[in-house]
């Protein structure tokens, strides 16, 4: 199901920024590749491939996700690194590529799941 | 599918493992073992916590002289006050999945209300667990001490969990269940879980 380790290269026509909320004058420094992937029956992302900024937190990119999948009310969104951990919503994503990126990207992994309740 | 439900000796198992990482990272997990072979899991943090003023307690009304004192120190309403948590993981029998009971006083040892615990939920999280409260955190007996304990409730756990499980499955990787539904769900109730957990299981594979 999922994309596999694509050089980043092949991947720059697809490149997309997610839309920046805070500030736009970042320098391409603070940006980070992360590929969003999909577990289980959650849909996929066209875009596998984004440059976020370091400083954005785990809440702000899930948030973006929700949106962009178009997610109902109630359905919760869970990002996870290595697969199997939910960093704290709090966490930045630089923090994460520091952590667990390698080849230059970090790859979380997204899901859905009804709401608690 | 059996394979999202977790029996009890592997929850003890996931338990150990989370023990050993919690002494490597030098968080404070321990084990409380009850009678025979049931026990939980259990840390106590001390947390500060922004107070709503809406969620203000109101003392001015019994005593005017002593009371101004009291709610003084909380005026404003982006005051800061440092609680104790305690947090227990349990083995829920009926849901087959871990459970988060806890509880929260004052450092002088008043118990929280729901209304104040609720405060300490991620803001970003209170919206949308608002909608039905009750089902989320509710106050219940602890199944192991019988004592009052608010309980988030596990009747999602399942749902959220098997998609990582079975993606696990599939490719043949262990999780550890307790670590993986606790940084999910500690969060919610302002329990920190840090990301060492995630470094340390991915270089030490248990069997």
């Amino acid at each position: 199901m999922s994309d596999n380790a694509e050089s980043p290269t092949e991947t720059q026509k697809e490149e997309s920024q997610a839309p920046p909320d805070d500030s736009t004058s970042n320098e391409e420094k603070k940006k980070i590749d992360v590929f969003l992937k999909a577990v289980g029956d959650t849909p996929i992302m066209k875009t596998k491939k984004w440059a976020v900024d370091r400083g954005r937190t785990v809440q702000s990119l899930s948030q973006f996700i929700t949106r962009f999948l178009k997610f109902d009310a109630n359905e919760q969104l869970f990002i996870y690194v290595n697969q199997s951990f939910a960093p704290s919503p709090d966490q930045e994503v630089g923090v994460l590529f520091d952590c667990f990126g390698s080849d230059g990207k970090l790859i979380l992994h997204y899901c859905k799941s009804q709401a608690w309740g | 599918m059996s394979l999202c439900l977790l029996d009890e000796d592997s929850f003890r198992s996931s338990c150990k493992l989370l023990l050993q990482q919690s002494e490597e990272l030098r968080d404070s997990w321990t084990w409380e073992p009850g009678s025979s072979e049931e026990g939980y899991l259990k840390k106590i943090a001390l947390k500060s916590v922004v107070i709503d003023s809406s969620l203000k307690w109101n003392l001015i009304d019994d005593d005017e002289g002593e009371a101004a004192d009291v709610c003084g120190l909380s005026e404003g309403s982006s005051s800061s006050q440092v609680f104790q948590y305690e947090y227990h993981i349990v083995y829920s029998c009926s849901y087959r999945t871990p459970a988060l009971y806890f509880r929260a006083c004052t450092l002088e040892g008043r118990s929280l209300s729901l209304e104040e615990v609720w405060s300490s939920v991620h803001p970003n999280l209170r919206l949308r667990l608002k909608h039905c409260p009750l089902n989320t955190i509710t106050q219940q007996e602890h199944p192991l001490l019988g004592q009052p304990f608010f309980l988030l409730h596990p009747c999602r756990t399942q749902d959220f969990m098997r998609p990582v499980l079975q993606a696990a499955h599939q490719q043949n990787r262990s999780v550890n269940y307790v670590l993986t539904w606790l940084s999910v769900v500690g969060p919610l109730v302002g329990l920190d879980v840090p990301l060492h957990y995630s470094i340390s299981s991915s270089s030490t594979k248990p069997d």
